[in-house]
């Protein structure tokens, strides 16, 4: 199985090095893919001066966008699998063997890394609205999805498809919704996390609560309107 | 607030639904940009099912008729609306500018070989760092 990793980078000059070499020196079997989303640090000149493979988008056009871009690249170049891996440090890179495993066990469309089922996962006002979207997956869809918000996912050719060609597929939970409910099987592995090793997260206290109204409203529209 | 202004609202909120949700399933609009309007339809529905909260706010407000509030509210609704679509167009507006640009030098260095534009720009920050 041929996986990239797709490695979204909006400012990350303090830790995408570290975080590329660490993948690297993990897992030499997997690819990796920079997608540097117009950041206006040195994100862009690391990945050319230090020869990462990657790209800049010339303006900022937020982590949907950059993501897609990956997979686009992972459809053309005819990838089996893609794993969303966050540029900061926070995802380790030893599970990415533990996902594709159970993604070629269970013929998955997408394996989510569950804090939740190794025993961690957020905290506070997160660890609410993560609970929160759990159980309306549940009731919408009938699937579980214990870490929702878990922004480690591996995604299988059809879901590398639908990302690169679809209409509004963002890597959020509502797309993990949407594909649960139309059939697709959305499997977990244990996995455990680290602090962000750099710069800072996009997800304060603010930006949590607006995350967490629209993406809970997004999944009840999906499954009314899709 | 009257009777026929209630059902008019009923039925606007209706078509609003009935018509965004259509362009959601035809994609013509992106969810993150449905939802507002999906709440507003939501809101005309309280508004012309429970009209005792909108009559009960303008009444604390002072307003003379329940009705002149509900347009006020959804004048206001509306304005911001607009005035974040401003804000929306302006910035789609820059980066469409800006990718224009991009790709058009794009062609320019692509033209030229591309090892001499590197050592262009090699030599050049050597000069500046000596400088400095």
């Amino acid at each position: 199985m041929r996986v990239l990793a797709v490695i979204p980078a909006y400012n990350e000059e303090a830790c995408l090095e570290d975080t590329v070499r660490g993948l690297e020196r993990t897992c030499p079997q997997v690819d990796y893919f920079v997608v540097d989303d117009g950041s206006s640090d040195a994100t862009g000149q690391i990945i050319r001066e230090r020869g990462l493979n990657g790209v800049s988008l010339p303006i900022n056009t937020g982590l949907t966008s950059a993501f897609r871009t990956g997979m686009k690249y992972a459809y053309r170049r005819g990838y089996d699998a893609v794993v969303q891996f966050d540029a900061d440090g926070q995802h380790l890179p030893q599970y990415i063997a533990p996902m594709a495993e159970e993604m070629a066990v269970t013929d998955s469309d997408i394996v989510i890394a569950s804090r939740a089922l190794a025993g961690g996962g957020p905290v506070g006002a997160r660890a609410a609205g993560s609970r929160l979207i759990t159980w309306l997956i549940r009731v919408t869809t009938g699937a579980l999805v214990t870490d929702p918000t878990s922004g480690m996912r591996m995604y299988n050719r059809r879901m590398i498809e639908m990302f690169a060609t679809g209409f509004d597929v963002a890597p959020e939970p509502d797309t993990i919704a949407l594909v649960a409910r139309k059939g697709g099987k959305v499997t977990e592995v244990p996995c455990e996390m680290r602090e962000r090793q750099g710069g800072e997260s996009y997800l304060k206290l603010g930006n949590v609560v607006r995350y967490m109204s629209r993406t809970c409203l997004s999944i009840l529209l999906f499954q009314w309107l899709r | 607030m009257s009777l026929s202004l209630r059902i008019l609202l009923l039925v606007g909120a209706f078509l609003a639904f009935c018509f965004i949700s259509t362009r959601v399933r035809r994609n013509k609009i992106l969810m993150q940009d449905a939802i507002y309007w999906v709440l507003l339809s939501v809101l005309l529905l309280v508004a012309a099912i429970f009209p005792g909260v909108f009559i009960r706010l303008s009444q604390a407000l002072g307003f003379i008729s329940p009705s002149n509030f509900v347009f006020l509210v959804i004048v206001a609704l509306l304005l911001v609306k607009i005035f974040t679509n401003s804000i929306e167009i302006s910035m789609l507006r820059h980066k469409v500018e800006e990718l224009a640009q991009e790709v058009a030098l794009r062609d320019a260095t692509a033209g030229r070989s591309s090892t001499e534009g590197r050592s262009d720009g090699r030599a050049g920050e050597k000069d500046a760092r000596t400088q400095a």
